[in-house]
């Protein structure tokens, strides 16, 4: 009779570590009650340890207290491993700005780059009117057009005479 | 069953959560789960879209609960009916029971994993 209810002892802590542990480990891998989760996780290996030293004195069967105490183990990493993931989105999260500084100066340089040999035309109409503009961004391009410009009428001063 | 009652008593017209995002408070940034209470609530009270918007994968997670509510109260009662499947019923729900939880989290498991 005795040894019933020390072996119902044993089961039952089995049991109540088991559950403890898999609330444990469900509640490990939510984001946002990870972290308290190690404290049921610690009454889960605290239970299965205590259940298991038991089944031992009583030489019971001891496979729910092993499974309650692996799962108990794993969750409670789980668990604590929720710190590191804080310390890096809080790494991360004071890189963003200036991840976000460098996009905008990447995107930047690559418009000024696509604008550089560009060809640009503007066209207005107004009824019957219409202007057309056709210019070009190419460095190189404007510099001719300016040396021709220069040298078809060399004239022209364009220095003012001082007195 | 606790998630069940957690959610009804809670409301979210009155937004009385006791629990707030660890994660939020440390990094100042939303995470995977954040609005997870709101999104139980919601569900429960009938407004599906709403719950969708609070959390995107609230109504998976809620499933996973509610599914694991009806499969605890059915394998109970094929324990004590069927005396001689026992082993086999344990078996089947053990099985079940994971591969609900990895669906159902599986987008959390990928958030623990890519931050780690």
């Amino acid at each position: 009779m005795e040894e019933e209810v020390k072996n119902n002892t044993g089961q039952n802590l089995g049991i109540a570590a088991l559950i403890t542990a898999i609330i444990t480990f469900v509640l490990a891998v939510i984001p946002c009650v990870g972290l308290m989760a190690i404290i049921p996780g610690i009454i889960a290996i605290v239970l299965a340890s205590v259940g298991l030293s038991h089944a031992a004195r009583t030489d019971s069967p001891r496979g729910v207290l092993v499974a309650a105490l692996i799962i108990g183990i794993v969750a409670s990493l789980i668990s604590f491993s929720q710190v590191f993931v804080a310390g890096k989105i809080a790494e991360k999260a004071d890189k963003w700005p200036g991840k976000i500084e460098k996009i905008i100066s990447d995107v930047q340089d690559k418009v000024l780059e696509d604008l550089e040999d560009a060809n640009v035309s503007i066209k207005i109409e107004n009824g019957d009117e219409k202007i057309e503009i056709n210019t070009t961004t190419n460095k190189k391009d404007l510099v001719e057009k300016l040396e021709k410009l220069e040298g078809e009428d060399t004239s022209v001063v364009d220095t003012l005479d001082r007195e | 069953m606790l998630v069940m009652i957690y959610s009804v008593v809670f409301s979210p017209d009155e937004d009385d959560y006791p629990v707030t995002c660890i994660h939020e408070k440390l990094t100042g940034q939303p995470c995977v789960s954040c609005g997870l209470s709101h999104s139980f609530s919601l569900i429960l009270r009938g407004r599906v879209e709403e719950a969708y918007q609070w959390n995107v994968y609230g109504m998976r997670v809620f499933l996973f609960f509610a599914l694991q509510l009806l499969m605890r109260i059915a394998f109970s009662l094929f324990y004590f009916r069927f005396t001689d499947t026992r082993k086999q019923l344990i078996i089947m729900d053990i099985i079940g029971s994971i591969l609900l939880f990895l669906l159902a989290f599986r987008q959390f498991f990928a958030y623990l994993i890519h931050y780690s």
